[in-house]
Parts: structure tokens; C-alpha cells; sequence
């Protein structure tokens, strides 16, 4: 057993060992005049050196803790410790702490990563313009019970492809949202910008006198001007949602505070529903072009912005308001028809008068444009308020 | 005793953290009624299932850390105001504005927390405000306030955001509704199997019906926060480890006895706040069975032979392993040298064909005559072959085993190795001096002329490594064993419930208070619970403390077992 004295066993070593042995040629002395008593690495200031090594740690730290923890993980003990002059790692990374400088300017915070528009989404936007397109010239087209079932296919094609767009891309809702039934209100406002008008006409001058003969002329005619623009408009509807997502997330990292945010989110906000209102006018001119119908832009333009609103809202997670206004917005509207009729019940005669005021005055179409117009301004109103609030733009943690 | 054991991604998930440990406890403590409280970290871990369940785990609650959860009732004016003031008041201790207030910090914090729990009990929908703009703006007056702390001051937007989003999810156990008495109300104890957010429904229950609360933390929670939080922005990561020191503070302040897994643990616990007194060092315990045979029949070791076993990582410090054998094959030609143990990850497995290509130079290969083939005295082998079917089988192949590792926790592989009976020479690390005490030989960490010393000394020295051999069993068998970490945790909990017990009225069944319903006798009359006396730390008994043998190159070497 070697325990005969301090340099016995080092000194019979040789000299070839050195070269396996020392990690870092140059730091260390050679094994022959190593003595215990010589400092190693001969500095004044030992801890200087240990922060030189430990720089990152040192500048990154938020407190003496996080040193202390880093220290550990690179293996430096209370007993290393002790070589530095400190009871244990906690005082020596007080020290480390205390002695780093952390003025410099921390850097920006990177700005969260905003989704990149993909192909999938952008083609599935398009879809339901070009399947609507399709049905209209379908219906224009055919005769009788092929017409009719041309119809069917084309509003089961619509519907289906609808349902797509707004399932992935800028116009899907947030995964934390909890979903609320709007698609029965979605789907009567739509219908009745198909039929609405028709009817209301017909049953204000006493008929209807027949079922829909799906043309634009008849006793109930069908316009179908506002739905053709409206499914087209899905995909700038997308496109400009994405827009407003990306520039929004991009305002997070560079404002300074919340209000900032606010007041720099607002403009744009308006800025895209006001985009998304001339891409609409647009898409109903060519549309009134190509169908060769009475224009009535109004009806369209504010039904699209009640739309849009409430699908932007409801991708922010928002899901409340639109689910409440789409259901006032389709229930005044059912109202509205069924006063009309409801008049031609003896004594009730005055049920109709406000609706028929407007229809004789403005049209049947001012009703809906009406509703719809005073909905999509209470949405805006909403969406002004809670779609400026950073907490609305936060990225989502995807940690399942 | 009805115990109510709480676990943040852990017992009962297959895939959980400390399942086994959990597992030995409760199927050891069979006298005992357990009730599972369990916060699962992932859906993944939610699909793979449950470990079977022994019959005294009378019930098991799961709640999900990950799915945020429904928003509830949106909060009323009052309420509203009342979370404002309450989130306002945490999380200006958290950027440590200091009021003039005469409260002292731990103190708000736990008012703001337990606010914020009332809050949630009383009215509901915590979730949905924590998640809501008025907890961003509450976070952001409170960073901007004067005297919060540089970092928290340079806050951004995107920096709030992700802050209150933590917040959100850290709080989360606040909303759930464990507490009322039908839950951890009816517990008499609650012992949570880590820190953070775990203990947060154990400080609640406390909170809100007395009941006393345990902590055992194997790793110390802030220190991992530490070490594992990403790479963020220095706000949102100061205003982080705010929180989890604070919370450490507060759960370690109201546990009536907190455990710790070996000192190093225990000294980060004190330095956290945890009073002297309420530490007890509790070993992880280890099944001494299948390293039984080995431990009984020493003769079965190769005396030329060094064993290594682990799993391959940078940290292990292999390169320093394979320096050392050179120095001692110089020495003692005919040893060999065999490192068991599979690489972790990536960066493991190019360590370990780094290691390999080390040794293929600093060692040739080497054959008995000239007609034979050779093969290198350093070879590496993993356990589950038919030459080593267990780890147990690694450690009989050696005379001596070796760690050489640069950074260490609880060193599980010498635990093992004493329980083998085989005497250990081991680098200066983690708990190393603490588990080894005097049985083995320590050496400093990077040091591999110090490592080949000390092996050389006892190749050369079968009696002295029989003797060490023989005294490291019996040090593993007396401290790492599942029974004495089970004794511990019964004893503690015994002494827990007769300190503080709770005491609850007994209902009718039309909800009045049952008269006479606990007899006078339950209550002792003297007041025998107060008198504490200060018992020494479970574990840390004077013998088992004693400082480790120092074999460096110069030192002498002995062991104090002689």
C-alpha cells in the first residue's frame, strides 16, 4: 500500500505520463515540482477567472440562485468553493453576481413567430366562390327537376366547402375558444340573402304564389348577386386575416406597453375590415355584371362585414359576442318577415306597417341591410375594444 | 391515517416522474388510506394509462395541468376588483416592489395567493381572469411601478404575455375543486411528492382546512426550474424564478416537516427558507434484492478487474476514466478495465464513440501468447446481454468499482455498488462524500492521477478491499434500503399527525353539529404535543455523517473503517 509519504507515489511516475495525464498542457506544472502548497492557477483574484469562465452564466443569471444552480451543474462544490475563500456555492455565486456587470442593453425580444400563409388554406378559400359560381350557372342553365337538383348539389357543395375555409388558416377559431353553435344563424342570414328579398317582396303585395323557381324572375325571384360575392370574398376574407394577424403580432414585439399596442392595433383593425369592405364592393359589381341582376349592394356590403367581423372575433377567441349578435341579427330578421305575414290575420293589420314602410320607401332589401348594418356596427364597436388588448394576440402554447 | 398524497406528473401515470418511489410507499404502507391527488403534465401521458393500484389507494383525482381549463362565470364588478387587487398584490412581489407595509414579503405573497384561492372557491372563473387583458394590465402597472426591480421594469409586451401565460398555468391548481371536505379536507395529512406547483393544493388544503402538509423533494424544484427553464427574455425569466422562489419560501414555511433526499438538497432547501427543524434527510431507498448474491459471495470478483457502470454522458467524465487506467496499467499490467452502460441521448452516444476511439489509441490490443487473438483490456458492454443480464452482474464481474464523474446528484451507481459489497474509489461529487461516508475512497474530481492511486492501492490490497467491501454493504444496507425509507416516511408521518392534528366537527346527517360525537378522551389532556423536542434528522445519525477517507496522490490513504 502506498501510504508512505506525500510526493512518493507522484514522483515515481514518468516523465511519459505527463503527456496522457494533464488535461491542459501549459496550465498545470509538471508533475515533478507540483507541490501542494503552490497555488495551481497562480492569479490574485481567483473569482475573476472563475467568471471569465462562467461569462454566459453570469450575464444570463437573474439572480445569485440561477449562478449557484449553473455553478452545480458544472461540478463545482462547496469544497471548490472553499479554494475561492467562500463558505459554499451560494456565497461565491453572490459574489459572481455582484461582481458581473448587466448593463448592456438587453436584446429585443423576438418578435413571436406569426403563422406563414400555406398553400392548403389559400386553395381551400377559393373553393366555395368557384363551386358557388359553378351552382349559379348550374341553376341558370337547366329546366325543372334538374334544375332542382342542381340546386341541392350546389348549396350541399357550398355548404361543404364553406365548413373547409373557415377549418384551418386565418379563419379557423383558436383552439382555446369554446365552441358555440352560430351555424344554423349563419346559414339563415345567407338563405335570406338568397330568398329574403324575394319573399319580403311577394308578401308585402300579397303573395307569395308559388315555391322559388330559382331564377331571378317569378313570383319569388332569387338574387343570387349577394351570395356569389359573399362566397367569393372568402378568400381575401382570409387573406386580409392574415394580414391582420401578422402585423398584429408584429406590433407585440415592438411596442412598448399595452396602450401603445392598443392605439397601434386599432388602426389596422379598421383598416382591415375597410379592405375587406372595397374587396366586397368590388367582387358584387362583377358579380351584378356577370349575373345581369338588380344591384343591391347594400344588403351584401353590411351582411359581409357582420360576417367577417364575427369570424375575426371569433379566431381571436371571442366567441360570445358574435354567437349573440348573429343570433339578434337572424331573429329580427325572421321577425320582420313574420309581421308581414302575421298582418293578414284580422286585427293585426298594424303589425306590418314599420316593415312595410321601409320595403315601399327603400325596398325590400333595406330591411336586412338595416339589421345587418346596425349588427356589424355593434360588432365593430366589440371588436375595437377587445381585439386591440394584447392578451388577444398571444401565441398559443402548443405544450400537449 | 388517511393520507392524500399529491403528484404534478407523476404516481399514478405509467410515464410519470418518481412512479417507483411512490409506488414502494404506498404499497408499504399498507395500514394506511391513501388518496391520489395527481396533476398530469401531458395528454401523452394521460393515454399511456395508470400503474396498477394497490387496494389502500381508496381514490384517485386527476386533473390536467396541460388543457387549459373551461373560463367559468366571467367575475362580477366586486370580483373583478377583488382578483385586481389580489394578482396586483402578487405580482408586485414578484418585481419586488417593496411597500412600506409592515407585512413582510412572505407574507403578501401568501395573502395574494390565498386571495386569489378564496376567490376561486367563493366565485369561479380564476381561469378565465388570469387569461383575461386585466391581469396582463395588472402585471404591467405592476412592472412599471416605482421600485420594481430593473429586470422587471424592461418588461415588454410579448415579455407580460408569456408571464401571465406561465402565471396562468402555475395557478391553475387553484381553481380545482380538491378543497372542499369531501376532498383534502377529509385527509389527515397531505404529503406531496415534489415542490412548485405541486405543493400548491397541499398549501391550500392547509389553508382552507388545517391540514397538516409534508413536502419530500428528491430534487430540489427551484433548482430544476432553474436549470431547465428555456431561453427567454431576462424578464420573463426573472419575474419566473420570482415566482418559484417565493412559492418555495411559502411552501416551505407552511410544511410542517419538509424531506430532503441528501444535503445538498437540504442545504438548497434551508437556503430557500426552510426552518432547521422541520428538515429531515429521507435516502431514496433501493431494492437490496437483487444485489444480494453478489454482496454475499465476494469471492466471485475478478481481482484484476475495474468496473464502471452507468449511463455514458459527458458528465460521467470517461476520458478521465480512461487517463486514470492508463496510469494504472503502467502500474499493474494485467488489469482490465469494463465500462457498463448505454449512452442517454445523441450527445451521449458521440461520447461514447469518443471514449471508444480514446481507448483503441491509449490502449492496444493485447493477446496471452502468439498464437492467440488479443483483445483490449478496455471493453464496453451494456447490461441485458447474456454475459451481463444485470446491472447486479456488472458490478459481481469487478473488484472494484469506480465513478469518475465531474457532476453528480445522487449517485445511485455507488448505492449500488455498496449494496454489491465491492469497494468503490469515486471523484469528490454531489452526494458522493455523503452516501460513500468512510467505505470508500474519494478522490477530487478531474483528477485522474489521484484515480489511478487510489485504484492501484487497492488492486494491490484484496484484504483492505474486502474490508471496505464489507463495511460499504452494511452502510447501504442500513441507509438506502425501500424498508428504512419507508420506516422514515411512516415515522414522520406519525409524528406530523400527533403535532398537529386536525381536528374537525362531526356532522349529522342534517348537516348540524353532532354533539358529543368525539369522546372527551380523544383530546389529552396535558399538553404533550407542544413539548418538541429537537429529535436529530432522520438518517443523519453521527456515524453516518462521518467525512469520507481522502486518497489523493499526496495524502495518505486510509479508511476509517480500519
Amino acid at each position: 500500500m502506498n501510504d508512505s509519504g506525500s510526493p512518493g507515489p507522484a514522483a515515481t511516475v514518468s516523465p511519459a505520463a505527463e503527456t496522457t495525464v494533464d488535461r491542459e498542457p501549459g496550465t498545470e506544472a509538471t508533475a515533478t515540482d507540483r507541490r501542494p502548497s503552490a497555488p495551481r492557477r497562480g492569479a490574485a483574484d481567483p473569482v475573476k477567472a472563475l467568471i471569465h469562465r462562467h461569462r454566459e452564466l453570469c450575464e444570463r443569471a437573474v439572480d445569485p440562485l440561477e449562478i449557484a444552480a449553473g455553478l452545480e451543474a458544472h461540478g463545482i462544490t462547496d469544497r471548490t468553493a472553499a479554494r475561492f475563500r467562500h463558505r459554499d456555492v451560494f456565497s461565491l455565486a453572490e459574489e459572481m453576481y455582484a461582481r458581473v456587470s448587466r448593463d448592456g442593453d438587453a436584446p429585443l425580444p423576438a418578435t413571436p413567430a406569426a403563422p406563414r400563409p400555406r398553400v392548403d388554406w389559400a386553395l381551400l378559400t377559393l373553393l366555395p366562390g368557384t363551386l358557388c359560381a359553378a351552382a349559379v350557372t348550374a341553376l341558370h342553365l337547366t329546366q325543372g327537376r334538374a334544375r332542382l337538383c342542381a340546386a341541392a348539389a350546389g348549396a350541399l357543395a357550398v355548404a361543404l366547402a364553406l365548413r373547409g375555409a373557415v377549418r384551418r388558416g386565418p379563419l379557423s377559431a383558436a383552439d382555446r375558444v369554446t365552441p358555440r353553435r352560430t351555424t344554423l344563424w349563419i346559414c339563415w342570414l345567407v338563405t335570406y340573402s338568397l330568398l329574403g328579398d324575394g319573399l319580403l317582396d311577394s308578401a308585402v303585395t300579397g303573395g307569395p304564389d308559388g315555391l322559388p323557381t330559382g331564377t331571378a324572375d317569378g313570383s319569388w325571384p332569387l338574387t343570387a348577386t349577394p351570395l356569389l360575392a359573399l362566397t367569393l370574398a372568402c378568400a381575401p376574407a382570409a387573406w386580409i386575416a392574415h394580414l391582420f394577424t401578422v402585423r398584429a403580432r408584429r406590433m407585440l414585439g415592438t411596442s412598448r406597453g399595452l396602450e401603445d399596442f392598443g392605439a397601434a392595433v386599432r388602426p389596422l383593425l379598421l383598416g382591415a375590415v375597410a379592405l375587406f369592405m372595397s374587396a366586397l364592393a368590388a367582387l358584387l359589381i362583377l358579380s351584378t355584371e356577370a349575373l345581369g341582376e338588380p344591384a343591391a349592394p347594400a344588403e351584401a356590403l353590411t351582411l359581409g362585414a357582420l360576417l367577417f367581423l364575427a369570424r375575426l372575433l371569433t379566431t381571436h377567441g371571442f366567441t360570445y359576442a358574435p354567437a349573440v349578435v348573429l343570433t339578434a341579427t337572424a331573429t329580427v330578421q325572421a321577425a320582420a318577415l313574420a309581421t308581414v305575414f302575421a298582418s293578414r290575420l284580422p286585427g293585426c293589420g298594424f303589425l306590418a306597417t314599420p316593415v312595410e314602410t321601409l320595403v315601399t320607401t327603400w325596398g325590400a332589401g333595406s330591411v336586412p341591410a338595416l339589421v345587418c348594418g346596425a349588427a356589424a356596427l355593434a360588432l365593430l364597436v366589440h371588436a375595437a375594444r377587445k381585439l386591440t388588448s394584447a392578451s388577444a394576440h398571444a401565441p398559443q402554447d402548443h405544450t400537449r | 391515517m388517511r393520507i392524500g398524497l399529491l403528484t404534478e406528473g407523476g404516481y399514478p401515470y405509467v410515464s410519470g416522474d418518481a412512479v417507483l418511489w411512490c409506488d414502494r410507499l404506498v404499497r408499504g404502507l399498507a395500514q394506511h388510506e391513501f388518496d391520489v391527488y395527481a396533476l398530469s403534465r401531458s395528454e401523452q401521458q394521460e393515454d399511456e394509462g395508470w400503474v396498477p393500484l394497490p387496494p389502500q389507494v381508496r381514490r384517485v383525482r386527476t386533473a390536467p395541468l396541460w388543457m387549459s381549463s373551461e373560463d367559468g362565470p366571467v367575475l362580477g364588478r366586486r370580483a373583478r376588483r377583488r382578483f385586481t387587487e389580489c394578482f396586483g398584490e402578487l405580482a408586485a412581489v414578484l418585481c419586488g416592489a417593496s411597500e412600506a407595509a409592515s407585512t413582510p414579503e412572505t407574507d403578501r405573497f401568501g395573502n395574494a395567493l390565498y386571495g386569489l384561492a378564496e376567490l376561486a372557491r367563493e366565485q369561479g372563473g380564476l381561469a378565465g381572469a388570469l387569461r383575461s387583458e386585466a391581469a396582463v394590465r395588472t402585471l404591467e402597472r405592476a412592472c412599471r411601478a416605482p421600485g420594481a426591480h430593473r429586470e422587471a421594469r424592461e418588461a415588454r409586451v410579448p415579455d407580460l404575455l408569456a408571464v401571465a401565460a406561465h402565471l396562468d398555468r402555475a395557478l391553475r391548481p387553484l381553481s380545482l375543486d380538491w378543497y372542499e371536505d369531501d376532498g383534502l379536507g377529509a385527509v389527515d395529512l397531505c404529503h406531496t411528492a415534489s415542490g412548485g406547483t405541486t405543493a400548491l393544493p397541499g398549501l391550500l388544503a392547509r389553508h382552507f382546512t388545517g391540514v397538516p402538509l409534508l413536502v419530500t423533494e428528491y430534487g430540489v424544484r427551484l433548482r430544476t426550474h432553474y436549470l431547465t427553464t428555456p431561453d427567454a427574455p431576462p424578464a420573463v425569466r426573472f419575474l419566473l424564478a420570482a415566482f418559484q422562489s417565493r412559492l418555495a419560501a411559502e411552501v416551505y414555511a407552511r410544511a410542517a416537516v419538509v424531506t430532503a433526499g441528501n444535503a445538498h438538497a437540504r442545504r438548497w432547501q434551508e437556503r430557500c427558507g426552510a426552518d432547521r427543524d422541520k428538515l429531515r434527510t429521507v435516502y431514496p431507498g433501493m431494492d437490496a434484492r437483487p444485489f444480494a448474491w453478489v454482496g454475499e459471495s465476494p469471492e466471485c470478483a475478478d481481482p484484476d478487474t475495474l468496473v464502471w457502470v452507468g449511463r455514458v454522458e459527458p458528465a460521467k467524465d470517461l476520458v478521465s476514466l480512461l487517463h486514470a487506467f492508463a496510469e494504472i496499467r503502467r502500474r499493474e499490467p494485467r488489469t482490465r478495465l469494463r465500462i457498463v452502460g448505454a449512452p442517454a441521448d445523441p450527445g451521449g452516444a458521440a461520447y461514447l464513440e469518443h471514449c471508444r476511439t480514446l481507448a483503441a489509441q491509449l490502449f492496444p490490443d493485447e493477446a496471452d501468447g502468439p498464437h492467440a487473438t488479443g483483445d483490449n483490456p478496455v471493453s464496453f458492454e451494456e447490461t441485458g446481454g447474456p454475459e451481463l443480464p444485470g446491472r447486479a452482474d456488472a458490478y459481481a464481474a469487478g473488484a472494484v468499482t469506480v465513478l469518475s464523474s465531474v457532476v453528480e446528484g445522487f449517485p445511485i451507481g455507488l448505492a449500488e455498488a455498496m449494496l454489491c459489497g465491492r469497494a468503490t474509489v469515486s471523484t469528490d461529487v454531489g452526494a458522493v462524500v455523503e452516501v460513500i461516508g468512510g467505505t470508500g475512497l474519494v478522490v477530487p474530481a478531474r483528477n485522474p492521477r489521484a484515480l489511478a492511486e487510489a485504484c492501484v492501492a487497492l488492486l494491490r490490497d484484496p484484504e483492505r478491499r474486502a474490508r471496505l467491501g464489507a463495511a460499504a454493504r452494511a452502510r447501504a444496507l442500513e441507509l438506502f434500503t425501500i424498508e428504512q425509507n419507508i420506516e422514515a416516511f411512516h415515522g414522520i408521518y406519525l409524528e406530523i399527525v400527533s403535532h398537529t392534528p386536525v381536528r374537525r366537527a362531526v356532522l349529522d346527517q342534517a348537516g348540524e353539529p353532532l354533539p358529543f360525537a368525539v369522546p372527551a378522551e380523544a383530546h389529552v389532556p396535558v399538553r404533550w404535543a407542544a413539548a418538541r423536542t429537537p429529535r436529530p434528522a432522520v438518517g443523519s445519525t453521527g456515524w453516518a455523517a462521518s467525512s469520507p477517507v481522502r486518497a489523493t496522490g499526496s495524502v495518505t490513504a486510509q479508511e476509517a473503517a480500519r
